[in-house]
């Protein structure tokens, strides 16, 4: 069994149909890729599975357990992660304070520590470790306001990892990022993939192509295309228009 | 015998203007029957009545004479919250349906299907600049293969728009001022002076 699976989803607003039948199925320490144009449904279907929103039909089953309905705060206890679109930081704070504030021991004992947060041993040890895995070793002590773009991003990955999920969502963690800070978060990727399920929303498709093991494609809501980049990559009119030989 | 997946009856729709002269200003037409699973290539100008006949189809637009009937129900019949399970319109990305509500949904019976048997794809965006084509095929392709009827618009500017609907239609629908044609396919549409005229050069992408 995948690790969270979803059958046969919908999802509409009025009388527009947003998710239409959607089947996913997500295994565990697998690098999985939602893609689709603009509009087709995929921070939805993102919002359905990480509970931000009830499906009208269909069930969400997370490790045999099935969540569809549940909050998203109970969700998130289950070990379901997810870094937004829009960035989610706290600009003022330093990034191991950001950090540290994510990990579950700090939030378990309420905002009111703040003030010994970055000076507590362990936890400030552990914070300094999931820094370093997403390449911001150095950074500590910088606000997360003067941060790159870039690493602002990263820092986002990294408060999602600080709550040391069983599955990470990531929604577009390229947007808006030039070519390099592209590769440095696909090298980010790369590192924290290995003992990690992760699903990531993202319309670069060269981007995902390179980094995903299976790669599920949305459009008008449904599921159109689904298998390994190199199956997808196989068709014959993917192959021409990647290869620009229908410009 | 089964009903066939979709029957246009006798369909009518004008537009007029005026209270005491009124002036017909746009009339479409449309009778034909589509027994069995089909990919349907739909061509025409712009203010041909494409639009309004997906419109007329999926039960949004409601029509002056005739009928739509999907699998053996009448779509104006059916509550508005489930015309889209017999024929959903998706215009681009996203789906539009703004329905004429003639009468409440009480009134009206239930769709007797849960997933769409009929889907009109308006106007996709078959983007050059990625591979999105070939995976929306496959899906036009898929759905087919469910036995679902699948209807693509497609006003073709390019030389590749000639080559997607060869590769994935099996019947074409040319509407012209309100009136259809329908081919088996483009090198018999295009015997049509119409339809030459409106594909301009790209007709001899066709033959």
């Amino acid at each position: 069994m995948a690790l969270l699976e979803a059958h046969h989803i919908h999802k509409r607003f009025g009388d527009q149909v947003v998710l239409e039948n959607i089947t996913l199925a997500f295994e565990e320490n697998r690098l999985n890729g939602i893609m689709g144009p603009n509009g087709a449904g995929k921070t939805t279907c993102f919002n359905v599975l990480t509970g931000r929103y009830k499906p009208d039909r269909g069930r969400i089953v997370f490790d045999g357990e099935d969540i569809g309905g549940l909050p998203p705060h109970k969700i998130a206890r289950k070990g379901i992660a997810r870094s937004f679109q829009l960035m989610n930081l706290f600009d003022q704070y330093t990034a191991i304070e950001n950090i540290t504030l994510a990990l579950p021991e700090v939030r378990a004992r309420g905002m009111s520590m703040m003030h010994d947060l970055s000076t507590d041993g362990e936890t400030g040890d552990k914070a300094a470790g999931i820094l370093a895995r997403i390449g911001l070793a150095g950074k500590e002590r910088v606000e997360a306001r003067d941060l790159s773009y870039g690493e602002r991003r990263a820092l986002e990955i990294g408060v999602a990892l600080a709550a040391a999920p069983r599955i990470l969502f990531l929604d577009e963690p390229t947007a808006g990022l030039g070519a390099e800070a592209t590769g440095s978060i696909a090298e980010l990727i790369a590192e924290i993939r290995r003992d990690l399920t992760i699903v990531i929303i993202e319309h670069d498709m060269q981007f995902l192509f390179g980094l995903a093991d299976k790669i599920t494609v949305i459009h008008w809501g449904q599921v159109i295309a689904e298998g390994t980049p190199a199956s997808l990559q196989e068709d014959e009119w993917v192959k021409r228009s990647s290869l620009g030989g229908l410009a | 015998m089964s009903a066939p997946l979709l029957a246009v009856d006798g369909l009518v729709k004008e537009y007029r203007m005026g209270v005491f002269k009124p002036k017909t200003t746009f009339r479409i037409e449309a009778d034909f029957t589509i027994e069995k699973p089909t990919v349907i290539g739909v061509m025409g100008p712009n203010g041909s009545g494409k639009t309004t006949l997906f419109e007329l189809m999926t039960g949004s637009n409601a029509p002056t004479a005739g009928r739509v009937m999907c699998a053996g129900q009448n779509i104006h019949r059916v509550k508005t919250g489930e015309r889209d399970r017999l024929a959903i319109h998706y215009h681009q990305s996203y789906q539009v349906r703004h329905f004429d509500r003639s009468r409440p949904d009480f009134m009206l019976e239930k769709a007797k299907s849960d997933y769409p048997l009929i889907h009109l794809f308006d106007e996709p965006q078959f983007n050059t600049q990625d591979g999105y084509i070939g995976f929306m095929l496959n899906f036009f392709r898929k759905l087919r293969a469910e036995e679902r009827l699948v209807f693509i618009c497609l006003h073709p500017t390019e030389t590749y728009h000639i080559e997607l609907l060869n590769d994935v239609c099996e019947q074409f629908i040319f509407v012209h001022h309100g009136t259809l044609t329908h081919a088996d396919s483009l090198p018999t549409l295009a015997a049509d002076p119409r339809f030459q005229d409106y594909l301009g050069n790209l007709v001899t992408a066709v033959a």
